[in-house]
């Protein structure tokens, strides 16, 4: 055919002007900023690497244990209408899936009681039970071989030192006499000082890395980007110069370095101050006996009560007696606050980011789907949709618990997996709603009829020519939903009675069920600071949200709803 | 009467698949036989649009065949199903003697590198989130065409025969004209090395300034490619400027097809007729006027029994008995017909239909005013039997029921223009069709009745 002598015209002659090569040739070709770039992330990473990596690890180690839970929970519904049908051989191919537990005891098909691979809170390291792993290849074992590996590499990486460790700059030490110096802190300062030079420091680390981060994209702008404009270009400019969206983002930022750096931002870890008290100690200088004396950390949260009357309070930026330094005070256990805190925005990070994660997937897909064939496909979806919103959540969320009760599910995460699965997968029409007419609107261009008519492949289609116009509802959406969900599983932790999350995980909705009558007294602290932080948190993820609409779409500015047009982007 | 204008005109040839008229001018690339295409729009209940229903038709190698008619006739569908974008419900589409309808899976990934679209709206046909080099190349990395680098060197050099520089491979559409990204769009048509292109309005949505640059651009490609064209448009200079034939669709079927200029200079079909009347005369002594259609196309759902035009036809049969009632009259019965169709259309709301469903009249149904402003002061006598048609329709619009007054005047006053389905006439002697019971036998010549027309131009109504 004629045309396709075209490419016969040497095409390496072009490669010289430098748009046709590839990003890594773009780079070698002027390696300066690239490198210089390169090197001042390389060792930020390297100062945290321990971090960093176990941080990451936690997170996949998450998705692996949920994805595989829904896989769980939906073939085990599968099976029960068949055992009551007593049909045996599917029963026993849905058992071979699932998986079966080996015990010292026997065998036994996987039901609710039969292991457990809960093995920790988000974070914490314990031993895991060999014994009770699943022997044959299933569902349960793939699981559980991903879980475990990942368990060990988070050790591993755990073991990394890094700058900013609690052993580095350590803030728990002992007055040598009544005015002596102090002991084992950092250069001998006093605890609330080494405290605040360690928090301030990760704070100073995560803002440098952030930054640092947005750099690359300045870097490739200038340096190596070979369009000299693209439509993204507009949506970051909006986003700078939106102060309303930036205040939700640093605020954000914020409560996720919180949750990335909890076990170091804390004056002391949940694990020692919350969790096992009895087999951690700290040392202090009684003076009555005028010398260095050692009690269990149980005994002295014991001392350290806030409890609203006489001298049963430690407040806010105070010492207890016990020579221990917190900022937030102590709680009514005299747990410290400030602790308790950061160990909850990893639970409350984690069970938002889960849910708003599947919701999203689900909500995308379908909205996806429905507006791409349209027909009875969109009729089924609206239906689902509407089935799912009939159901109202709470009552989901109290019948899930119910019906989990003692199911291995129910004490990942002590029941955060639950909450985080309940709300994903009851939650996801709210979504959908948002992006169902950005779908329908995208599904019209013609762009979407070209692809089609060159044999563009259906899934590539939607992910390249109809996603990136919904993304940005998603997030926008995504954002302002997390916040709801932040508060609702407070709301479900301050109601208790085996909703929410459960003790001894930290988890802020409790602090404030536990503070609530305090409130009025001299420990108004317990149940405010969480109060607060939440609502910071909540409006803080509903102003990024704000901004990241205003930044996608400039004309929806200050409407409700996405009902301004599909092509976001400028 | 002219039953006598050329030896063979007045013959039926064709009223199905087998018909395609013998030429002698290049040989065919799409054999397009009997084709309809319906579809539902969006409610799942109620009788399907028939978008296209039943066209013949090819289109030759090499030429360009306008496609022409008011919006809503079926003309993009028609398009669009020729390059596989719509399903058809029947009929077959052969393309190099390959039947491309029942195409399925890789078969028709493969053909679809052959028969490639250009869209109407350059602003909706380019996605804004991909570089104008992306998009180009696009079809050429789904068809997995040699290497990357080629691909992109392919690219480069569509860019430059539409007309684009070959910078522009990493600006993004935002960053272009109209026109430009039409040129984009062509290009993206161009990747594959089709042979066959459907321009689907592709100048309708630019500035007048860009129009013709577009157009020559096209004609060029096709010169220098071999390309063969089916050209969608409204615009019929554009037609008239660039296409080699005709068609021309009415309500989901041809109502004429052939060469442009002689279809231009001396139409055969009334509808064809009523199109070009439309057309500004560059001479403004000429007295020629234009005919003014009455009402709208009929709903698709529910196309006329008979031939297609049927409802609105200047040049309509008359039935027999009512042969010696005088055409302006006779206007106003066909207008008095139109008028309960609307009435009978008429998008209710709930309450009317309520009422009407309890057999009480809506404002929908005060027909006496109609009558009294179309007959009573008629220019001439009303005939009694004519009279007493229409007191019976008007009876059952007063009953609330205009589905049966149109139902009753349908019966009494139908002709073979209501109930048959025309067939194809050949009209000149280079094979020109028409698809008109008036090139039949026995008829008045669609030129005279329309002439006539003209002359006494329409009542006002
Ligand atoms: S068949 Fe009758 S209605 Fe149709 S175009 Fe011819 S004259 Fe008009």
């Amino acid at each position: 055919m004629s045309t396709t002598t075209a490419a016969e015209d040497a095409p390496s002659a072009r490669r010289s002007e430098g748009e046709d090569l590839t990003l890594r040739e773009r780079i070698a070709a002027n390696p300066r900023p690239a490198l210089t770039w390169g090197a001042v992330f390389a060792l930020l990473v390297a100062l945290e690497f321990g971090a960093l990596a176990s941080g990451l690890i936690v997170l996949t180690r998450t998705a692996v244990v949920g994805i595989t839970a829904v896989i769980q929970v939906a073939l085990e519904a599968l099976r029960a209408p068949f055992e009551a049908l007593g049909l045996e051989p599917v029963v026993g191919i849905v058992n071979d899936v699932l998986g079966v537990w080996e015990t010292s005891q026997g065998r036994f098909p996987v039901t609710s009681e039969a292991g457990d691979i809960s093995r920790d809170t988000v974070g914490k390291i314990a031993e895991s039970k060999r014994h009770d792993a699943p022997k044959t290849f299933s569902l349960l074992w793939v699981q559980y071989q991903l879980s475990d590996f990942l368990f060990g590499l988070q050790h591993f990486t755990e073991s990394v030192p890094t700058l900013l460790n609690r052993e580095v700059i350590p803030n728990q030490g002992f007055k040598t006499g009544p005015a002596g110096p102090w002991k084992n802190t950092f250069l001998g300062l006093e605890p609330a000082a080494a405290w605040a030079v360690r928090a301030t420091l990760v704070y100073v680390y995560a803002f440098l890395t952030m930054f640092w981060v947005f750099k690359a994209y300045n870097v490739y702008r200038e340096h190596y980007r070979v369009a000299d404009w693209t439509p993204r270009d507009d949506v970051v400019d909006r986003l700078r110069g939106h102060r309303w969206g930036q205040f939700g983002f640093v605020v954000v930022f914020m409560f996720v370095t919180m949750a990335v750096f909890a076990p170091t931002l804390g004056p002391t870890t949940a694990e020692a101050n919350i969790e096992s008290t009895y087999q951690n100690e700290v040392q202090y200088f009684d003076s009555e006996s005028g010398q260095v004396e050692e009690v269990f950390v149980g005994q002295a949260n014991a001392g350290a009560k806030s409890k609203g009357q006489g001298d049963q309070n430690v407040g806010p930026l105070s010492y207890d007696d016990y020579g221990r330094y917190h900022p937030f005070g102590t709680d009514v256990n005299g747990q410290d606050l400030f602790t308790f805190m950061v160990a909850g925005s990893r639970i409350s990070l984690f069970v938002g980011l889960i849910a708003i994660g599947l919701s999203a997937f689900v909500a995308a897909t379908l909205s996806l789907l429905s507006a791409y064939y349209k027909g009875l496909v969109d009729l089924a979806t609206v239906i689902a949709a509407d089935s799912v919103i009939a159901l109202p959540q709470f009552l989901i969320l109290i019948m899930v618990s119910v019906a989990f009760q003692g199911h291995w599910l129910s004490r990942v995460y002590s029941g955060g997996m639950l909450i985080a699965l309940v709300f994903g997968l009851s939650g996801w029409p709210f979504l959908w709603r948002a992006v169902r007419g950005p779908s329908f609107q995208v599904a019209e261009e013609e762009w979407i009829d070209a692809a089609k008519s060159f044999g563009q492949r259906v899934p590539v289609t939607m992910r390249k020519h109809m996603l990136p116009y919904i993304l940005g509802y998603l997030l926008v959406y995504g954002s302002m939903s997390l916040g709801g969900i932040i508060i609702a599983t407070s709301a479900l932790s301050f109601l208790g009675n085996g909703l929410g999350i459960n003790p001894p995980t930290p988890e802020w909705g409790r602090a404030i069920a536990a503070g609530r009558n305090y409130v009025s007294t001299q420990s108004w602290h317990i149940a405010t600071i969480p109060g607060v932080m939440i609502v910071l948190v909540v409006t803080a993820f509903n102003a990024l949200g704000d901004g990241i609409r205003d930044a996608i779409d400039p004309e929806s500015e200050g409407a409700e709803g996405g009902g301004a047009a599909a092509g976001g982007g400028g | 009467m002219s039953e006598s204008v050329d030896p063979g005109v007045g013959e039926a040839v064709t009223t199905g698949p087998e018909s395609a008229v013998e030429t002698t001018e290049g040989d065919v690339l799409v054999e397009v036989e009997d084709l309809r295409t319906y579809y539902d729009d969006d409610s799942l209940f109620g009788a399907p649009v028939k978008a296209v229903d039943g066209v013949t038709f090819d289109v030759r190698r090499g030429e360009t065949l306008g496609l022409v008619g008011e919006s809503g006739c079926g003309k993009t569908t028609l398009g669009r199903t020729l390059v596989r974008l719509e399903r058809p419900t029947d009929g077959r589409v052969l393309f190099d003697d390959i039947d491309v309808t029942t195409l399925s899976g890789e078969a028709l990934k493969e053909w679809r590198r052959n028969a490639q679209i250009v869209f109407q709206d350059p602003d909706s046909s380019l996605n804004d989130r991909m570089t104008v080099g992306e998009i180009v190349r696009e079809p050429l990395d789904v068809a997995g065409w040699r290497s990357a680098e080629e691909r992109r060197e392919r690219v480069r050099n569509l860019l430059d025969t539409v007309g684009l520089q070959e910078e522009h491979y990493f600006r993004y559409p935002h960053q272009f004209s109209g026109g430009q990204r039409q040129r984009v769009g062509i290009a993206r048509a161009l990747a594959l090395n089709p042979e066959f292109i459907v321009l689907d309005e592709p100048v309708s949505a630019l500035d007048v300034s860009v129009q013709a640059k577009i157009l020559n651009l096209l004609e060029d490609l096709q010169d220098e490619f071999g390309l063969t064209y089916l050209l969608i448009a409204h615009d019929l200079s554009v037609v008239r400027h660039i296409c080699d034939r005709v068609a021309v669709m009415y309500l989901g079927h041809l109502m004429e097809i052939g060469d442009t200029e002689e279809l231009f200079a001396d139409p055969a079909n009334p509808y064809t007729h009523s199109l070009l009347s439309a057309i500004p005369e560059p001479d403004p002594t000429a007295r020629k006027q234009r005919i003014t259609l009455r009402g709208t196309p009929p709903n698709p759902r529910d196309p006329p029994t008979g031939c297609p035009f049927t409802t609105r036809c200047p040049a309509k049969i008359r039935p027999e008995e009512f042969a010696d009632v005088g055409d302006e009259l006779w206007e106003r019965v066909e207008v008095f017909r139109e008028v309960l169709r609307e009435r009978n259309r008429a998008d209710l709301s709930v309450r009317q239909r309520v009422k009407r469903l309890l057999g009480r009249r809506t404002q929908y149904d005060d027909v006496d005013e109609v009558i009294t402003d179309l007959f009573d002061d008629a220019p001439v006598d009303v005939p009694e039997e004519l009279r007493g048609h229409i007191g019976e329709a008007a009876d059952r619009v007063r009953a609330g029921n205009p589905g049966k007054a149109v139902a009753y005047t349908d019966d009494a006053f139908s002709s073979v223009c209501d109930t048959e389905k025309p067939a194809y006439y050949a009209v000149s002697g280079s094979g020109r069709e028409s698809f008109c019971h008036r090139h039949g036998g026995g008829y008045e010549s669609v030129d005279d009745v329309v002439e006539r027309k003209r002359s006494n131009d329409g009542l006002d109504v």
